[in-house]
């Protein structure tokens, strides 16, 4: 039984000490520099999910692309 | 006129350029120089290494398919084409897909599933028994596509992927339902193991079905059972809790066979690592219980995204529209229908066939899989049947070949002059089909033992009833021949100064052109017994390469050459604003000129998610015009950061940054308390 509370204790100290040090390092970090964003198109039939793969006349022809209006 | 080409003449030295012995020491340089381009450039700067956007051209084995490609589409050039062929392509009159797998195989193929796993099968590295649960129904789907996918040029296609999957949805639910039987009855009652086995095996077979109450069904047998001491209580109880267990259980094991099966093919490569299967599944008539199971987790599996919630790019999806089976809210899979339009909304997929277009229609037999048409991939369709009018059916059946007509040159040629037009596409189409036939005596001298799993498996139809040594000659005539065209709007711009789009008057001689390649197909298809077929031509490589070259020759003219690309087939020109009913009306009648195939998109604006009403009224739109296919586009952008799915414009709406730009952890684990799919970062 006692063993088992300074166990706890020392659990929780642990925790704490985590805790403080993972707020601080937190602040800190940052992260999703120079992370572009997906943008996924059809390309005849097929999704792509990047337009990196586009070859040049599939990105001049997603670039013209205008919308169809529902009214 | 058609048959002079029966033996292909194939020569040690080159055809072309034998006069000049210079010049093919020149054009070997230029092999070598396309060499150069692959290995020293990336993809990001070198368009021949983005041909196909699905193919990672950086690679190691991306450009070693990329050699092989060039390597082969210079032999093929230089030994195998006739000269006029041969000129035909590479000045742009015409296009000859996949021309680097001209002398090897064909381009596509509908695989049954339920025919290949009976009695299981073999991939040529390893035999496989016949599946027995819905995960392994799933991994052997993959297993099939994959090991297909490495015998042919095209995308491979599931056209009953339902039908197929439920038959190991019923083997899962039994499997369930006497694992939870036992249980209870071995809480329950007293009864020996042994005597359990007896009335498991009494009635193992007969428990083929899902349904939540068993027990009405089989109440009268039960009765041979009281001599074991228990009531008809107690068995009616084991029944009601086993086959209630039963089902929560087979419906939680088949959303994860269906995730598995959309994870898999998103990252299992083929083709030496260079790419994914081309797969795609058509589904959504099966109104079984077990086929109801799948449809529905397949597309909760495909909302749901990949493992940080991407959107799955494979396998392209196909929901079959039915009046009487899924269209109407009164059918019995009108909730799937539903629930395949949300599912579409955010990810792109399933596309909609349309079973009720009138040239679909009439090949439909209710009930049977095998007479609803099928889509592969991009478009392809394979339904008709000259060569064998009984069988008009989908499986075991495909896409031989396909070769596009330049149609803006022709018009650019004929100087506004239309029966000039007509009578050079006449000559055209004639060149195209000697081509075809051409390469088809090549594929006709292929044995069976080319294709170890395509053939030697009985994927193909009738394959199984030939010997490893024999000739494909005769199953292949179940295959189609296909013409495609690419630019039908620049074409009517040059002819007449409008596109379909801008003009009635166009838009009947647009119809006129089309009708006329049908009816040349069809009358080639009548002579030879062959199924030549016309495609709306589904053009990535292409679809620069022809305007390029016409620009060179015929100068900048206004919406025919002065854009980098032709717009794909009959579609309206994709910068030309058009209201989307009109759109639907313009394009639809083309659909039915196509039998090889075809496609129509509409472009959405925003978030569609929040407009399901406009997405459900275009569909209908589609099918009451006679569609046979098509799809919406929307914007569907994803920030990897954050995790948000949605619309981008300049900045995420869910964590504000800018694309490039950090956001700082904190930030990020304050909305991961609103928003369950945030990537977690250590």
């Amino acid at each position: 039984m006692y063993q088992f509370i300074i166990k706890e204790d020392t659990v929780l100290n642990n925790k704490e000490k985590n805790e403080q040090n993972q707020s601080a390092y937190i602040d800190q970090k940052k992260v999703g520099a120079n992370v572009g964003f997906a943008r996924i198109r059809r390309i005849t039939g097929y999704l792509v999910g990047t337009l990196d793969r586009f070859n040049n006349a599939k990105r001049a022809e997603e670039k013209d692309r205008v919308k169809h209006g529902c009214s | 006129m058609l048959t002079r080409y029966e033996n292909v003449k194939m020569t040690a030295k080159p055809i072309r350029n034998t006069q000049k012995s210079n010049s093919v020491y020149v054009n070997e340089t230029e092999l070598m120089d396309i060499y150069k381009k692959l290995t020293f450039t990336a993809a990001q700067d070198e368009d021949i290494k983005r041909e196909n956007a699905n193919i990672d051209g950086d690679t190691a084995m991306g450009t070693m398919l990329k050699y092989g490609s060039e390597g082969s589409k210079f032999f093929i050039d230089h030994y195998v084409l006739p000269e006029n062929i041969a000129q035909a392509h590479q000045n742009g009159d015409i296009h000859i897909h996949d021309k680097d797998f001209y002398m090897l195989t064909e381009t596509c193929c509908q695989i049954d599933l339920i025919k290949l796993f009976k009695n299981g099968f073999s991939t040529g590295h390893g035999y496989l028994r016949e599946p027995n649960s819905i995960e392994s129904y799933s991994a052997l789907a993959c297993i099939a596509i994959q090991a297909n996918q490495n015998e042919m040029h095209g995308g491979q296609s599931v056209p009953n992927f339902d039908y197929a999957m439920a038959d190991g949805i019923k083997k899962t639910f039994r499997q369930e339902f006497w694992k939870f039987f036992r249980i209870y009855m071995q809480i329950k009652t007293y009864l020996e193991e042994i005597e359990i086995d007896a009335i498991q095996e009494k009635f193992e077979q007969k428990i083929v079905i899902i349904r939540l109450h068993l027990f009405q069904v089989y109440k009268e047998q039960f009765e041979e059972f009281l001599y074991l001491n228990v009531t008809q209580d107690i068995l009616r109880d084991a029944f009601c809790f086993a086959s209630q267990k039963a089902v929560k259980a087979t419906e939680r094991r088949t959303y994860q066979a269906m995730e598995a099966f959309v994870h898999n093919l998103n990252t299992m490569n083929s083709r030496a690592g260079a790419q994914v299967p081309f797969s795609s599944i058509n589904y959504g008539t099966d109104t079984s219980e077990e086929g109801r199971m799948v449809i529905r987790n397949l597309l909760l599996a495909t909302k749901a995204g990949l493992g940080n919630g991407e959107t799955p790019i494979f396998p392209v999806q196909i929901f079959k529209v039915k009046e009487g089976i899924n269209f109407n809210s009164k059918d019995k899979n009108y909730d799937l229908f539903k629930l395949a339009m949300e599912t579409s909304a955010s990810r792109f997929f399933p596309n909609f066939s349309f079973i009720d277009a009138p040239f679909n229609k009439k090949f439909y037999k209710k009930g049977d899989f095998q007479t609803e048409v099928a889509y592969m991939g991009c478009r392809t369709r394979v339904l008709e049947n000259v060569y064998d009018p009984k069988r008009q059916t989908i499986c075991g059946r495909g896409n031989l070949s396909f070769t596009t007509i330049n149609l803006p040159r022709l018009a650019l040629k004929a100087h506004g002059d239309i029966e000039l037009f007509f009578k050079l596409l006449d000559k055209m189409i004639y060149l195209s089909f000697h081509q075809l036939l051409h390469r088809f005596h090549i594929q006709c001298r292929k044995k069976v033992r080319n294709y170890p799993f395509l053939m030697g498996q009985g994927i193909w139809i009738d394959s199984e009833k030939l010997a490893i040594d024999d000739e494909i000659a005769k199953i292949l005539k179940h295959g189609t021949l296909t013409i495609g065209f690419i630019g039908l709007a620049e074409t009517l711009k040059a002819l007449i100064g409008v596109h379909h789009g801008e003009s009635k008057a166009a838009q009947e001689l647009g119809l006129k052109i089309i009708s006329y390649m049908r009816q040349k197909t069809d009358e080639a298809a009548k002579r030879t017994k062959l199924n030549f077929s016309l495609i709306a031509t589904p053009a990535e490589g292409l679809s620069g390469r022809f305007v390029l070259m016409d620009r060179k020759q015929y100068g900048v003219i206004a919406e025919v050459t002065d854009r980098d690309y032709y717009t794909n087939s009959f579609h309206i020109p994709v910068y030309y604003p058009i209201k989307a009913y009109k759109k639907i009306q313009l394009e639809a009648p083309y659909h039915s000129l196509t039998n090889g195939g075809h496609i129509t998109y509409i472009e959405l604006d925003g978030d569609v998610c929040k407009n399901m009403d406009a997405f459900e009224t275009i569909i209908r739109y589609m099918k009451e015009s006679g569609i046979g296919y098509g799809a919406i586009n929307h914007p569907l952008d994803r920030d990897p950061v954050c995790g948000y799915v949605g619309v981008i414009d300049n900045e995420c709406p869910r964590c504000g940054r800018k694309e490039g730009e950090s956001v700082s952890i904190k930030k990020l684990n304050e909305l991961r308390e609103i928003y369950s799919n945030v990537p977690i970062y250590n």
